[in-house]
């Protein structure tokens, strides 16, 4: 949580300062010449978004309200194995063509339930914070973005990230009332499922 | 987003590209062309596996005890259970127990045969392996027949293109479902993997039945943020992009996935009814408009794994998902629903639905356990011969007319048992033969014979189909005759010409 609030000040300071003196481009990264990485199994996957999230492993993707996602719905199509029944005993060397899409719906599932919960209780709000009844202003977009970057991915947004998702807004209340709070509902959901299914949280 | 990055052309390339290679030396519009045309008329190849070994010497080339010198220590059945139908034996067999086991169960072959005697053709031939999963790798890859492509992928290759997933696994864990060598295939010819037909619907839409979840434009809103703002530009990206485990996720995030959505199969393939088991209105769902359809056909679809795939099996050809589905009887016990072990009585009439390693427990105890699960098989066959007929693909043909039923089995069993035992186990056998099912095949007819003394049969001419002792059929020889039977050209391969096997040879 202190990391979290450091993170919040730091890019507060950041953005107040940013009309001054813009931050330099970061370096561009260096592209690995074997550039070998792992999928994390469906398993893996929910406990690093549970853990993020805030949102217990066993109610944070529920199929049919009642299926666990991995466990029962997607095992073997995201990586797991399943030997006494299924005899699966090593994980597909490669990804089935369903796994993307069984992804997204596990982020979606996720970051929809973790958003109900801001809503429900206000007080424990991990990602869905403040905003007041109007529209909101840059810089709860801002916040809200480094509260996502730091929950899903474990790290803050850099200044090219950030403004990708908080322009990504207005697409989300175009031909919307702007005060409607469903607008930062879905906002803030489709930022977590958009980070949460992104290469990045889905490989290491 | 630079150059590198488009999945569409990926995609392009690793799909076209890999199956002109495959269609041998076609220009790339003649390739294409030739897999619109085949498309538009596909045959079908539905694999149905038969694990641990599906003896024809208990059914279809069964042997009476008077026909054989050896007859009372030979796998040969008293004269009064064996059934001559046309070309075919068939063996209906009552028993109280299974082995040790007190199962009482009541099977059935005649008929079958009686039903589908014309579209029947059974293949004598000898195999290359005892072991299990080699052996079942080989009875779809014809022992790299043809580059070590199997016949799933081959069909895939015909007559998939444009199909959202062509080529579905529905039974898991065997080599029945293991890719074949060749690595130059397109993508959408190898196998998807579907191993929980009724909740695997589920994973075909990243969005559909996601309760308070953001409207559906908006969703797409923010996967095209990812895929071409988030993840391109992302530091991890550009230090993994080249990865290829990254760039197969990006080609199937591409153009298949959203083929795959367009096409709405988490409702065509739900098998459930809306209930409490699956609250699909609750969730924005709801069951395929033919559900009823195969829960009629498969009433046990929810607990029988065997059931539910073989209902997914038709509704993956029926609405044209897939050119081959693979299904089959896994390792696993079944027991009839409500069946529960430890009253001491044992089970009543049926109550083992599938016996623990399928046919291998015939180890245990070989007739009892070849005909429950020849019963099984063919039950399962039957029923998805009648639905393919039930429906028609097109000008007044069924989608039967366009299928075919490969009972794929590993080997056979040995045939010694002791003088006049009834009950008594079995080991692997090389030697035995196919059942293969289609208005494709030599229908009505058994391929080569078997030697009423050993009981090990023996094969046949490939051009007219007599019988030829002393001759055994070869594995490749059995994946050519599929294949070809098929439709499926086989350029270079160096594959013999099985005309016996066609129906039209």
């Amino acid at each position: 949580m202190k990391r979290l609030v450091s993170l919040i000040l730091a890019a507060g300071l950041a953005a107040s300062s940013a009309a001054a003196a813009p931050p330099p481009p970061a370096a561009a990264p260096v592209a690995s010449i074997d550039p070998r990485v792992k999928f994390k199994d469906g398993e893996r996957y929910l406990r690093d978004l549970s853990d993020g999230l805030g949102v217990p492993r066993e109610s944070i993707c529920k199929e049919m309200s009642q299926y666990d996602c991995f466990s029962d719905a997607f095992r073997i199509v995201l990586g797991g194995v399943e030997g006494p029944n299924l005899l699966v005993n090593s994980p597909l060397e490669q990804a089935p063509l369903t796994a993307p899409i069984a992804v997204d719906r596990v982020a979606l599932h996720a970051c929809t339930a973790r958003v109900d919960l801001d809503v429900a209780t206000p007080a424990q709000a991990r990602l869905l914070k403040g905003g007041g009844r109007g529209a909101p202003g840059a810089a709860w977009k801002q916040a809200t973005t480094l509260r996502i970057y730091d929950a899903v991915l474990r790290r803050a947004p850099t200044a090219d990230e950030t403004r990708r998702l908080v322009a990504f807004y207005d697409e989300v209340a175009q031909g919307r009332p702007a005060r409607s709070p469903e607008v930062k509902r879905d906002w803030v959901i489709l930022g977590c499922f958009a980070a949460a299914s992104s290469l990045e949280a889905i490989f290491y | 987003m630079n150059g590198n990055w488009s999945r569409r052309g990926f995609l392009r390339s690793a799909g076209v590209g890999g199956a002109l290679m495959a269609a041998g030396g076609l220009t790339p519009a003649q390739a294409a062309e030739q897999q619109r045309e085949r498309a538009k008329n596909p045959r079908f190849l539905i694999v149905l596996s038969a694990f641990g070994g599906a003896n024809l010497v208990d059914s279809f080339l069964s042997v009476r005890e008077t026909e054989s010198r050896n007859g009372q220590v030979v796998n040969a059945y008293p004269d009064s259970l064996v059934q001559t139908l046309g070309d075919f034996r068939a063996i209906d067999l009552q028993s109280k127990r299974i082995g040790a086991i007190p199962a009482s169960f009541t099977a059935n072959q005649s008929n079958f045969v009686k039903a589908h005697g014309r579209d029947m053709m059974v293949v004598t031939h000898t195999g290359t392996s005892v072991n299990h999963f080699v052996a079942q790798m080989r009875s779809i890859n014809g022992n790299a027949a043809w580059k070590g492509r199997t016949l799933q992928e081959a069909t895939a290759l015909t007559y998939g293109a444009g199909y959202p997933i062509p080529n579905v696994h529905l039974v898991n864990g065997t080599g029945f479902t293991e890719w074949g060598s060749d690595t130059s295939l397109p993508l959408y010819a190898y196998g998807e993997r579907a191993p929980t037909p009724n909740l695997w619907p589920l994973s075909l839409d990243g969005y559909k039945g996601v309760k308070g979840a953001p409207a559906r434009d908006l969703f797409e809103r923010a996967r095209k943020l990812r895929n071409e703002q988030i993840d391109p530009n992302s530091a991890f990206f550009g230090t993994f992009g080249q990865s290829e485990r990254i760039r197969h996720w990006n080609t199937l995030r591409g153009e298949s996935l959203r083929g795959v959505e367009a096409s709405d199969l988490i409702t065509k393939l739900m098998l459930f009814p809306d209930s409490p088991a699956m609250p699909l209105a609750a969730h924005g769902l709801s069951g395929s408009a033919l559900g009823q359809k195969v829960r009629d056909a498969f009433p046990n679809y929810d607990f029988d794994p065997l059931e539910s795939q073989a209902a997914l099996a038709f509704l993956l050809l029926r609405y044209g998902v897939s050119v081959t589905v693979t299904l089959g009887p896994d390792g696993g016990a079944v027991f009839k629903k409500g069946v529960s072990l430890g009253s001491g009585e044992g089970l009543g009439e049926g109550g083992l639905v599938n016996t623990p390693i399928s046919f291998d427990f015939s180890h245990q105890a070989n007739r009892e356990v070849q005909a429950l699960m020849w019963d099984r098989v063919l039950r399962t066959a039957d029923r998805l011969i009648t639905l393919l007929k039930s429906e028609e693909f097109q000008d007044g043909e069924s989608f039967w007319d366009h299928s075919m039923i490969y009972v794929a089995t590993e080997f056979g069993r040995t045939r010694r048992r002791p003088s006049g035992a009834m009950t008594f186990g079995s080991g692997h056998d090389l030697n035995n033969g196919s059942l293969i099912i289609s208005p494709f095949v030599n229908g009505g007819r058994v391929l080569g014979g078997v030697d009423p003394d050993t009981l090990l049969t023996y094969g046949f001419d490939p051009e007219t189909g007599r019988p030829e002792l002393g001759r055994n059929m070869t594995e490749p020889e059995i994946y050519s005759g599929i294949a070809h039977a098929l439709g499926i050209d086989t350029p270079g391969a160096g594959l013999p010409d099985m005309r016996a096997m066609r129906r039209r040879a």
